[in-house]
């Protein structure tokens, strides 16, 4: 066994010398970044590239990621506001999951008790029907739903994530209840994909970089993406060019503990600002297929509070929140 | 043609001395960390991958497609050897494999295992290349109630592994769908049996399950008997490669695992863990020497590795043609084609034709260069089991931990898989069988959310199940298979007391 | 080593605690234990199912499975309790408790030493070196080396490497 790792620990070390290149550190922060998810998932890459550009740009001299998952990231924003309070070396990844994770979880602990660095990047949803469906625009699906709410299936990620509270809301504006909606949850945007392409759904949501493929070519229709203005690329208008007050965006920002403030505070903020504003950044951003939804520390915070309030009303409307 | 053209130009690009030596290394790390108890392909993958993104893109995606079969195929090799399967798909392979390893045949199972893998790969890569396109238009059209209806096959051919007592079977897959119902309701996101543990509300991970029966339980049921029954297992008895007879009994096995485990692979909710069930069940069922099954049959080994190989290759359909990840794997591998430009989806084999055939031609490179590493190295793997039984245990404890924390640092799950390991040792004590609490655990949240989601689409009306051919036909396969042999035995019964 | 074995040798003595029937032959008793068992179990999840919220607008609720399993498990249980009084059970062979013990006190090593924060590398050590000690070996100080080493070789292909951290304590803060 030891025989083995010894050929194994070499044989890394072989493939690996070329993973950290030497960075000349014009900043000696060393820093932890907590992604509450497993690794692999966006919260984990929204980590991980963020490491990755702090590192090229010189900003940190050091960073480490360390994956926390469990219950919507729930259990590591619980951990991180526990464990880390007041440590300026200590920073977090989370999203608008988190925030209706925390309300339909009861989680004793939610966003608004960390500290906002800046918000990231923001995707869009997308609304799609099936490439046969009589459904032709969203006016054509909000008479459907009106029709009959029950009979009108959708499909998208988990019950209460960002999928289901967008579904709720075009429900909501087309005069229909929203707690009847007939919402099929899926693990997420891929499983959706499957009932979509097999005809067994009305009408579809998910991130539209998922669906982006059958998008493009044909095989779903997109009547709608969620985000507040038209995006180069995304021949979808914006559900609010079509006269419904909806936005709805799947957000990423970076958090700090709770009580942290003063020069260790302004000092990760630089640190962040730079970083998001450096060229490696875009390029990391634009290789992902995100969309830059950047926002700085003060108006991060006043979304937070309105995100958690607007999450909170949805959730209760369609019976996941008491 | 042109498809064969493009192959060959895949082929004069990977078969360089430089992107042989990407994939022997590729193949090699794979394998080694997939080795590990606890570390499944999907870590194997997402841990490696950024090793990977240094290199060219030729280079990077040839190793990067050793990487993923060889962790695919490592889980296999701690299953056979030390009862300790790496992952969930290699738990039917520990069945027999290890029965094998103890009396001796370490060798021939580890053999067989490669070999199936390498066959079961090389068939279902040749059918990706090929059959793709025209397959996940069928695979796309499986609705919830087929999947009902698959699962409740599944269901019915767990009894193979059952062992003598099917009151003692049925109480160990009781025990995996209760486990099952942990955490936060898919549909619902109604919390079951969490009792308020945060870090409950994801559910139990099947590997933690397996690896705290598994490894756990088994290193407390040798060390309990050591005192009294000092273990030794036999390193290697007669030819550590296969006889004659080996290969007879084997390659019919490998060719049936492979026509299982492709086309489920391919199903966008199909699974590795399901191929390889139904393959164990086929073969103990074809086996000219059924008796045999239990105590160490090479079917049993051969069947379910190819299943498992064959349904790796098969996730790649839905992964290619449609973008979608059908698996944990699955979801890492995707992430690794966007870093190297390549964006799977529909129109990726017509767009980028020279893409997917530089990625096939890397597998079947990958392919061949596991079987050369492995075939070799199965000699030293057998030599593990001459390491003195203290540190032997000592180090499969120390990596079935390190596994658990690396995918999850969380002092819960650590509890839970000491609480297994109990569990495995008190089942082994007791003569219950420890393979279908697992299957349990993977069938019963699949069949859970199946069966209600058909109901939520057809709002509640469960004659949807039989409006639907297809899921009518296979509820009905599931319910012959069940009453069957019951009808049989009452047959046999009532013509002897004609006679 | 043997006489140790002996005391605590008694292979039944944890489930003798949980019998009261003293009637029963003691070859049927894992049987009843695994019934009442089985039958707690179900009563557990029926509590659980029974204060459930959520509730499916279309279809079956979430707690259609935890009833479904609670009925299965409540026929297993009487299936056992038959079991228990028809058919005599091979008897258990004799275990080595003592060897549980040290592998309970190697697991409780590694779950306290990441409990407390002291890190992976001590409770790696911990681990290997009680495992070692349970299947006979007397050198604890050596097999606590090794397994010392093994950590830290794996401590640092996870966190420099592979760049994916396991819990640290202060002794790893310094590698």
């Amino acid at each position: 066994m030891r025989q083995f790792l010894k050929t194994a620990l070499c044989l890394a070390v072989l493939a690996g010398t070329a993973v950290y290149p030497a960075v000349s550190a014009a900043s000696d922060l060393e820093l932890t970044i907590t992604a509450p998810a497993g690794a692999g998932g966006g919260w984990d890459s929204a980590a991980r590239s963020l490491q990755e550009a702090m590192m090229a740009t010189g900003e940190a001299k050091s960073v480490q990621v360390v994956n926390v998952p469990g219950a919507g990231g729930t259990v590591g924003l619980a951990q991180f506001v526990g464990s880390a309070k007041g440590a300026a070396d200590q920073l977090l990844v989370a999203g608008i999951t988190l925030v209706g994770a925390s309300i339909s979880n009861n989680s004793p602990v939610d966003l608004t008790q960390v500290t906002p660095l800046a918000r990231l990047t923001g995707d869009p949803l997308v609304v799609v029907v099936p490439k046969d469906s009589p459904i032709k625009s969203i006016d054509d699906l909000l008479a459907t739903i009106k029709k009959d709410v029950a009979t009108t299936i959708w499909v998208g990620g988990s019950a209460g994530g960002a999928d289901h509270i967008l579904a709720a809301l075009i429900t909501k504006s087309a005069g229909a209840d929203p707690s009847k909606i007939n919402y099929v949850a899926y693990s997420g945007g891929g499983e959706a994909l499957a009932a979509m392409l097999g005809g067994q759904a009305t009408a579809g949501v998910s991130g539209y970089g998922e669906w982006e493929g059958q998008i493009k070519s044909g095989d779903l229709r997109a009547l709608a993406i969620s985000y507040p203005e038209p995006i180069d690329g995304i021949e979808a208008k914006p559900l609010k060019a079509q006269g419904l007050d909806i936005e709805l965006v799947n957000w990423r920002g970076i958090f700090a503990p709770p009580g942290v403030e003063g020069e260790d505070l302004e000092t990760l903020q630089a640190a962040v600002d730079n970083t998001v504003k450096s060229q490696q950044w875009k390029d990391i951003v634009k290789a992902r297929g995100w969309t830059d939804y950047y926002a700085p520390s003060d108006e991060f915070k006043g979304f937070i509070a309105s995100e958690t309030e607007r999450v909170r009303a949805i959730l209760t409307s369609i019976g996941l929140a008491q | 043609m042109d498809a064969i053209n493009l192959l060959i130009e895949g082929f004069s690009l990977a078969v360089q001395p430089a992107n042989l030596i990407f994939a022997a290394i590729g193949v090699f790390i794979g394998t080694a960390v997939g080795v590990l108890p606890g570390i499944g392909p999907a870590l194997t993958v997402a841990l490696l991958l950024p090793v990977t993104f240094k290199l060219d893109p030729g280079g990077s995606i040839i190793m990067f497609a050793g990487i993923y079969y060889g962790g695919m195929y490592g889980g296999s090799t701690t299953a056979i050897l030390l009862n300790t399967p790496g992952e969930s798909a290699a738990v039917v392979t520990a069945l027999e494999g290890n029965k094998m390893a103890r009396s001796g045949r370490g060798g021939p199972a580890l053999a067989t295992a490669a070999i199936g893998s390498f066959v079961a790969a090389l068939v279902a890569t040749f059918a990706l290349a090929f059959l793709a396109p025209p397959l996940v238009k069928v695979a796309v059209k499986f609705a919830p109630w087929d999947y009902f209806g698959l699962m409740l096959i599944a269901f019915v051919t767990v009894s193979a592994t059952f062992g003598s007592s099917p009151l003692r079977g049925l109480t160990s897959l009781a025990f995996g769908l209760w486990l099952g119902l942990m955490g936060l309701d898919q549909l619902t996101g109604q919390a079951r049996l969490t009792f308020g543990v945060a870090q409950l509300l994801d559910g139990v991970e099947v590997t933690t399950l397996a690896v705290g029966l598994f490894a756990i339980g088994e290193a407390l049921h040798v060390a309990s008997r050591h005192l009294y029954k000092p273990e030794k297992p036999i390193p290697v008895k007669g030819s550590i490669w296969m006889t004659r007879e080996d290969w007879g009994r084997s390659w019919k096995a490998w060719l049936r695992g492979t026509v299982i485990g492709f086309p489920i692979g391919a199903l966008p909710a199909g699974g590795a863990e399901i191929p390889t069930f139904l393959s164990y069940t086929m073969e103990k069922k074809l086996s000219r020497k059924p008796e045999e099954f239990g105590s160490g049959a090479i079917e049993g080994v051969a069947g379910p590795e190819a299943a498992n190989n064959a349904s790796a290759a098969g996730t790649l359909v839905p992964l290619l043609t449609l973008g979608l990840p059908t698996s944990a794997t699955a979801a890492v591998m995707l992430a690794g084609f966007q870093q190297y430009n390549i964006q799977p989806g529909p129109l990726l084999f017509t767009q980028h034709a020279d893409l997917v055939w530089g990625l096939v031609a890397s597998l079947f490179i990958a392919n061949v260069m596991l079987l050369v590493l492995n075939l070799p190295l199965v000699g030293l793997w057998v030599k593990l089991l001459r390491i003195p039984l203290p540190w032997l245990y000592g180090g499969i404890l120390v990596f079935a931990s390190m596994g658990t924390i690396a995918a999850n640092p969380s002092v819960v799950e650590l509890l839970l898989l000491s609480a297994f390991g109990v569990i495995g040792f008190l089942m082994r004590r007791y003569d219950y069988p420890v393979a279908p609490a697992v299957v349990g655990l993977i069938l019963g949240p699949l069949a859970d959310n199946a069966l209600r989601r058909s109901l939520q689409m057809s709002l509640g009306d469960p004659m949807i199940f039989l409006q639907h051919p297809s899921s009518a036909i296979m509820i009905a396969v599931a319910t012959i298979a069940l009453i069957a042999p019951f009808v049989f035995k009452g047959l046999s019964r009532f013509q002897q007391d004609e006679d | 080593m043997t006489g140790m074995g002996e005391a605590i040798a008694s292979p039944d003595c944890a489930i003798e605690e949980l019998m009261t029937e003293r009637s029963l032959k003691p070859a049927n008793r894992p049987a009843v234990v695994v019934a009442m068992v089985l039958f707690t179990v179900a009563a557990v999840t029926y509590w659980d199912a029974s204060r459930m919220t959520a509730r499916a607008t279309y279809g079956m609720g979430a707690n259609a499975a935890s009833y479904f399993i609670c009925l299965f498990l409540v026929v297993l249980s009487v299936g056992h309790l038959f079991a228990a009084f028809q058919t005599s059970a091979d008897k258990a062979e004799d275990a080595d408790w003592k060897a549980i013990g040290w592998i309970a006190v190697a697991l409780s090593g590694l779950i306290g030493s990441i409990w407390l924060g002291a890190g992976f590398v001590l409770g790696s050590a911990l681990l290997f070196a009680f495992t070692a000690r349970a299947f006979g070996r007397k050198s604890l100080v050596v097999d606590g080396v090794i397994g010392l080493v093994m950590g830290v070789i794996i401590f640092l292909v996870f966190n420099k490497l592979l760049s994916l951290a396991l819990p640290q304590g202060p002794f790893e803060r310094l590698l």
